[in-house]
């Protein structure tokens, strides 16, 4: 009973269109006060304790860290590196998209930042050699959504706020995962470009290879300072982060000289709305996990699929179903802060690891950024290749589709995310 | 009401890039008290930076409270916006009044709980005092553990952001009622790209949405 009105009530206010934190304040105020005895005031200490973590100020450093390197001057060198290592393959520019994509997302940490700084600069060359418009918009709009698996990935520190799960092991778990799909992406292009005959760019010297290299390594190092650090046991996530945010300033003002020290207060204001609405949306978000715990409703959730000798397989398949349901609605963070506490002590019950279950939300969060009728990419590609959403989702479908196949085997096969955190002790 | 959004930018600013710091020279501080430099190990060893911590999340706390009510003005927001945009201009400008009086209305309720709260916790004891004398059985509220502050003091930051949150609501609804605009803010923004214009007369819906780069709580159609 309580469980279908907190439920209907998240959802009814939710469709309104008011901001998602709101609608979850409310929720939890009028559930309180309606239907239960715990003191109203009890939800005020809630609001600063809920954020009152070490652990989720990790958030506001990597986003400030990614502000810093979401630049067109960035973006350009990460495009000259990979086209320069893998350009002369079929598909050229097309999977130095894919490789792109995947370094500039890793380093900015935003989806449509990276679509739209990789695309604008990459489609165009791509449209000049000779590829069709939606091969390229395709290519981009999938591989834009791969920054949220590779580490620093701002989803995976919600994920472990909302579950306690240790960050390290999260990233590391999600290096190969990353990679994998990056690969996935990226062999669905060669066969697309080698069975349509798309053009080829001339192969680049080492010695063009090594400048172009030389060129990016330096953003690329914030991937080595955040990973480095942490499984060296030098800094704790937290620290990682704030390191990597200072090592991001040094490079973007000192070193790439693409903004001066006058644009410095504009990236730290920017970050600082993003991070606070982020923050607003965890500290609701714990709010609304507290009654929900109250309410014992994950536990019912549990026994409800023991008594109904519902397995994992079922469980696992009606997870992805209802996050790519819940994709097209919403946006990563809020999907994994409002599920993760519903779903998580359900799969900690029937024996999921809880780093592979992080990881498998992360990447249906990343599938879920790219499928019509809303995903987020889609929007932002259809911006700026200016074709209209059908056309975009028959564009992404190759891509979408190997995607999808992606999905299953990390649903089912754990040791994919698991093998690397533990082979190195971090589990 | 200028001096006021200065203010409010200026503070989350501040606070965001003095956060950063801190912890930079809390990381720096550690390792480099381990290095065998002779006086300045010492002098550096004399330093205690076990409170940079607390320091931080009080920082960020009062980030975030001040930052979600800078985030209405910037319509940073995000909501669930894809029933009412298939709704005829007027129902949809209903809904999008409806979501701003409710997000008055919980910042509302939160400011009021919390400004009792605070109040309850020291704020009353410390008006007391510094009017004079204390009454009987009055205490002093509790204090955090490692810089040993009033928690009441650090704790307003939630009557005080919400409270200007709660305004920021009505004056962005009171724009809306006006002239039909809300803010917008623009995810896909990348600096130093050469100007992409992104306009398609045959998609304006869909590019209007590519423009905010996501999902808000209303857009003008």
């Amino acid at each position: 009973m309580s469980t279908a009105v907190i439920l209907f009530l998240l959802i009814a206010l939710m469709l309104t269109g008011m901001p998602i934190s709101i609608s979850l304040g409310l929720t939890v105020l009028s559930f309180l006060y309606l239907f239960t005895h715990v003191p109203i005031e009890s939800v005020a200490l809630k609001l600063f304790t809920g954020i009152e973590k070490f652990e989720i100020m990790a958030i506001p450093f990597f986003i400030l860290a990614g502000n810093f390197l979401t630049h067109g001057g960035v973006a350009k060198r990460m495009i000259n590196f990979a086209s320069a290592m893998v350009g002369h393959w079929y598909g050229g520019l097309g999977l130095a998209g894919v490789l792109a994509c995947a370094l500039f997302a890793a380093v900015s940490g935003s989806s449509p930042a990276t679509v739209v700084a990789i695309g604008s600069i990459l489609l165009p060359a791509m449209v000049k050699a000779g590829f069709p418009n939606k091969f390229g918009a395709g290519v981009i709009a999938t591989s834009g959504a791969l920054g949220i698996l590779i580490p620093p990935s701002i989803v995976m520190v919600m994920y472990s706020v909302a579950t306690n799960t240790s960050v390290g092991a999260l990233f590391m778990a999600g290096v190969i995962p990353g990679l994998a799909l990056a690969g996935v992406l990226g062999a669905v292009t060669w066969y697309r470009a080698r069975k349509f005959d798309y053009p080829r760019q001339p192969k680049a010297s080492w010695g063009e290879r090594l400048k172009a290299f030389r060129a990016s390594a330096w953003g690329l190092l914030l991937i080595v300072v955040v990973m480095g650090g942490i499984y060296s046991g030098m800094f704790t996530p937290t620290e990682a982060a704030a390191m990597s945010a200072v090592y991001a300033f040094i490079v973007a003002v000192f070193v790439y000289k693409d903004m001066g020290l006058k644009d410095v207060p504009k990236v730290l204001l920017n970050s600082a709305n993003m991070s606070a609405m982020l923050l607003y949306i965890i500290t609701n978000a714990v709010l609304f996990s507290f009654i929900m715990t109250n309410e014992n409703i994950p536990q019912a959730l549990a026994d409800w699929m023991l008594g109904n000798g519902l397995g994992v397989i079922t469980f696992l398949l009606a997870v992805n179903v209802i996050l790519l349901l819940a994709g097209n609605f919403m946006e990563p963070s809020s999907i994994v802060l409002i599920f993760a506490p519903i779903l998580f002590p359900v799969a900690v019950k029937l024996g999921i690891h809880p780093v592979h279950f992080g990881i498998l939300m992360v990447v249906n969060m990343e599938v879920g950024m790219c499928h019509p009728p809303v995903g987020l990419n889609l929007y932002v590609a259809s911006g700026i290749t200016k074709m209209g959403i059908t056309e975009l989702t028959i564009a992404v479908w190759p891509w979408l589709l190997s995607m999808l196949g992606f999905l299953m085997v990390v649903t089912y096969w754990p040791n994919l995310s698991l093998w690397l955190p533990r082979a190195m002790g971090m589990l | 009401m200028k001096f006021l959004d200065h203010l409010e930018e200026w503070l989350v600013t501040f606070l965001m890039g003095a956060a950063t710091l801190i912890i930079f020279v809390a990381v720096v501080h550690r390792y480099a008290a381990g290095l065998a430099i002779p006086g300045v190990q010492d002098w550096l060893l004399s330093l205690s930076m076990s409170w940079a911590q607390e320091l931080t999340i009080i920082m960020f706390v009062w980030m975030c409270k001040f930052g979600a009510a800078y985030g209405v003005r910037t319509g940073i927001h995000v909501g669930v916006d894809v029933l009412i945009n298939r709704l005829n201009h007027q129902m949809r400008g209903r809904f999008v009044i409806f979501g701003l009086a409710a997000g008055a209305i919980f910042t509302g309720i939160v400011a009021t709980l919390a400004a009792g709260f605070v109040w309850e916790n020291g704020a009353h004891y410390a008006f007391m005092n510094a009017m004079g004398p204390v009454p009987e059985g009055m205490f002093p509220g509790p204090t955090t553990p490692d810089l040993e502050w009033q928690t009441w003091t650090v704790y307003s930051a939630i009557p005080l952001g919400s409270a200007l949150m709660c305004f920021r609501f009505l004056q962005v609804a009171a724009v809306f009622a006006r002239t039909g605009d809300l803010p917008h803010h623009d995810h896909s923004h990348v600096d130093g790209l050469d100007e992409v214009e992104i306009t398609d007369e045959f998609h304006p819906h869909e590019v209007h949405a590519a423009n905010n780069g996501t999902r808000k709580e209303g857009q003008t159609p």
